[in-house]
């Protein structure tokens, strides 16, 4: 037996034994947030998984990891696939692992990778993004927040919102203004901003479905010491490029952490909203299904091409706008086809786990992938211009200071 | 379209390139839109030296691929076929070569395969009913008279079917699917050429009018799996064809957006523009990945290669056409034009949708293929 089959062998038992299978039912239904108890047994479990070795596989030991091979990675994603595996305070900790973490190692001093690393993959610390402000989301360089230096450390104010998992989350990487008369790219640097400091509120937002899975937060005064700069002050945008491409699906594409749907499955979401009203042998019906079925498998397959070329060097990370732009097209259009498919069903139904309530949470989230992380049209400038080279948008802000953007974006398009 | 080529393979795309450059670029295609038969023997002859047509042929039989994954190399080709919309009979040829390697007897090898590898030879492949769709052979039936096999009915859409020298037909035997070589000289066979909408391939209707066929001319034995892999090598092909139409027809719209100019400024820096273009790049790029997940399945001989290569036809035929009519748009009234090679890009490339199932039949196929009850077959 080889390494790798020793190796899957030995995780497969290892779950079986530690964690319990995922319960599909569960997967979609809105949350409010978890409760301090469950956070605290996520977390705990988090750590019987760290320190059995199946957190930071494939990291060096030195941040935590297990200096094992992205194979090894793989084999554990394929095998804890079909386990509840803990993910604490949820999406927070999808953010913590899938998006902080490579971007900190990536950016980070060697002294802070080594002393953060660790913390992330136990559980002990979850981190957030603090990145959109209300009057910066798309055009996120142009953002509000002010750091300002007072001796050796950095005074932070301003607004920030959006932030998916604030409500459980310990710290946020929260970006900031600390040059008013650089363009707007130009003077913003990224801090590590701990939640539970008094001069913080975090204060959760009730979305569109009813959960409140993302925050606003307002920070008043925070001070932060020189140790949480990350990066270079003022060159934090090449930091956020990182992060938004490792978002966007870079990181998971060129791990390997999306295995492709099993083909034959068919979209069993959409399967059983069909079997339940007795349309699985209507033709258009099946059309829907196949197409929604296809498109995932197309999806998938995108992504494993972009990795592996990502990996062997033959794109650059940038590339990841495909994935990302993929994923608003499609799953808009899924979300529609269940409904459709539902019929009355996805409007109204009798018992919470009814798969036409399932397709309504759908349809209500169907719009995530195409908003947050960059929104379709921010991903189709990025490809149009980065990809394809077309020329770029004209824009008023050129290489003003930032101080005169603002002042000048009150007057646009006034004759004067 | 495939990204790790070998390097083999890579000089062979390269020979074949410069191949399509000096012998028939796109230019000199126009002067074959009103040849009878679409191109000339001489021209598929030298094709032929190059490989184009021995890489589903065994080594013993006269053939040989590039690398050992025949159908990985016949998709290069393919792909560069659809890129310079080039006519002739590729697609079909190699399905016959595949069937004929994979089932034939000694006598069938010996009297077709080098033939064929060596473009001395044409054949077709003749599998769809009257009405073009494909139906496994029942709308044709062999009849046992005797010593003689009877094959009375029609073939419909039948690739090349006027230059062909042979025919391997789709039809019924007992109720199971079989396969039979059929001269197309034989006394009975008519074959009654179609009006193509695209200008670089020729289809026929095939009659055959109580055509005689022997023991010897059946391909191995009755069943579905023969007809089927016949159908995927084809699907494949097809798929490859319609990526390096659709990557030409894309790189040049791009070229031209940059370079058109309106309002003051490229047509390219419109966002209206831009964002199409973004689309299309996306959708071009998964086709590509859907591609070639679809010849590695063909190749590997997975279990699920049939309904990875529905999969792959229906997003690709369906994203083809769509970027086909947004290029034309973003062109305006040039590529509006008879003279502009916008069209034979559009007509090529709209005519594969169509040519070995169409997208709406494959997602059928899909659900039936995945086991989705209640379907209509
Ligand atoms: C579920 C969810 C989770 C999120 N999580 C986080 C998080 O954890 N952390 C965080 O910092 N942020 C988060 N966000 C915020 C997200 O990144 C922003 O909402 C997004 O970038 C869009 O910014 P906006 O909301 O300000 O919209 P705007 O920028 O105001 O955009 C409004 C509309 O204008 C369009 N538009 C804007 N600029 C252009 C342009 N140049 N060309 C064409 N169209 C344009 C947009 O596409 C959009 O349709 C989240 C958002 C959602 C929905």
């Amino acid at each position: 037996m080889s390494d790798l089959d020793a190796y899957r062998t030995q995780a497969r038992a290892w779950l079986a034994a530690n964690l319990t299978p995922k319960d599909p039912s569960k997967v979609l239904r809105a949350a409010h947030g978890a409760s301090p108890e469950q956070l605290a047994a996520d977390r705990a479990l988090q750590k019987v998984v760290y320190e059995a070795g199946y957190l930071g596989i494939a990291l060096p030991a030195e941040y935590g990891g297990q200096g094992l091979t992205k194979q090894h990675q793989r084999i554990w994603n394929e095998e804890s696939a079909r386990y509840a595996v803990p993910a604490p305070g949820g999406i927070a900790s999808h953010v913590t692992l899938g998006i902080v973490m490579p971007t900190i190692l990536a950016h980070a001093s060697e002294q802070q990778k080594r002393a953060w690393v660790p913390k992330m993959l136990s559980g002990d610390e979850l981190w957030v993004q603090l990145l959109s402000e209300p009057g910066a989301g798309s055009d996120l360089a142009g953002l509000l927040t002010r750091a300002t230096l007072d001796g050796e450390s950095w005074v932070l104010n301003g607004t920030k919102v959006w932030s998916s998992g604030a409500m459980s989350a310990d710290f946020g990487v929260c970006l900031a203004r600390t040059d008013w008369d650089a363009p707007k790219h130009k003077g913003l640097t990224w801090f590590k901003v701990p939640l539970a400091d008094d001069r913080v509120t975090v204060r959760p937002i009730r979305e569109i479905n009813g959960s409140a899975e993302f925050c606003e937060e307002f920070l008043d005064d925070v001070v932060v010491g020189p140790e949480m700069v990350i990066g270079e002050v003022n060159e934090g945008w090449a930091i956020t490029n990182t992060m938004l491409a490792v978002e966007r699906g870079a990181g998971a594409a060129q791990s390997g952490a999306t295995p492709a749907p099993s083909d034959r499955r068919l979209a069993p979401d959409l399967v059983a909203l069909a079997e339940r009203r007795g349309t699985s042998g209507d033709p258009a019906v099946r059309q829907l299904i196949a197409r929604a079925h296809i498109n995932d498998f197309m999806q998938a397959q995108l992504t494993r091409r972009l990795g592996e070329a990502m990996v062997a060097g033959s794109v650059q990370p940038v590339v990841a706008s495909f994935i990302k732009l993929g994923l608003g097209i499609v799953q808009p259009q899924r979300a529609a086809a269940a409904m459709e498919i539902a019929g009355r069903g996805g409007v109204a139904w009798a018992l919470d786990d009814d798969p036409g309530s399932t397709a309504s949470v759908n349809f209500l989230n169907g719009r995530i992938m195409s908003i947050a992380g960059g929104s379709n049209q921010i991903q189709r400038n990025i490809v149009s211009e980065r990809i394809l080279g077309l020329p770029r948008e004209p824009s008023p802000d050129g290489d003003k200071p930032f101080r005169d953007v603002l002042r000048d974006a009150r007057s646009w398009g006034k004759k004067t | 379209m495939q990204l790790d080529l070998t390097d083999d393979q890579e000089l062979f795309r390269e020979t074949t390139v410069r191949f399509i450059e000096s012998e028939l670029p796109v230019s000199r295609t126009r002067l074959l839109h009103d040849h009878e038969l679409g191109y000339e023997r001489a021209w598929l002859r030298k094709s032929a030296e190059l490989g184009w047509l021995a890489m589903l042929v065994p080594e013993a039989d006269g053939g040989g691929s590039i690398s050992g994954a025949p159908v990985l190399d016949a998709a290069i080709v393919s792909e560069l076929l659809g890129r310079y919309v080039q006519p002739g009979p590729f697609i079909a040829m190699n399905v016959v070569a595949s069937a004929l390697a994979a089932r034939g007897s000694d006598k069938q090898r010996a009297e077709l395969l080098g033939g064929i590898a060596a473009g001395e030879t044409v054949a077709t492949w003749a599998f769809a009913d009257a009405a073009g769709n494909w139906d496994a052979g029942a709308g044709l039936q062999l009849q046992r008279l005797g010593s003689e096999l009877v094959l009375t009915g029609r073939r419909g859409f039948v690739a090349d079917a006027a230059s062909a020298d042979w025919l391997l037909v789709v039809a019924t035997l007992d109720g199971s699917p079989i396969q039979v070589l059929v001269r197309a000289d034989a006394p009975g066979v008519r074959v009654a050429p179609l009006t193509c909408l695209d200008l670089s391939r020729r289809v026929a209707n095939v009659d055959l009018d109580r055509v005689v066929i022997t023991d010897d001319d059946v391909v191995g034995a009755p069943g579905i799996d023969p007809v089927e892999s016949a159908l995927l090598h084809a699907v494949v092909l097809n798929c490859a064809d319609t990526i390096g139409a659709s990557q030409a027809l894309f790189e040049t719209t791009v070229a031209y957006a940059k370079d058109r100019v309106a309002f003051g400024r490229p047509i390219g820096s419109f966002q209206a523009l831009k964002h199409v273009m973004a689309d299309q790049a996306l959708f071009l790029e998964t086709a590509e990945a859907g591609a070639v997940a679809a010849a590695e399945a063909l190749q590997r001989g997975d279990d699920d290669a049939a309904l990875v290569v529905s999969m792959a036809a229906a997003y690709i035929g369906d994203v083809a056409n769509d970027l086909a009519q947004e290029c034309l748009q973003i062109h305006g009234g040039i590529g509006f034009t008879w003279e502009h090679d916008l069209h034979l890009y559009l007509r090529r490339i709209r005519f594969n949708s169509a040519a070995y199932g169409d997208p709406t039949w494959h997602r059928e196929r899909v659900c039936t293929l995945a086991g989705l009850g209640g379907g209509a077959t």
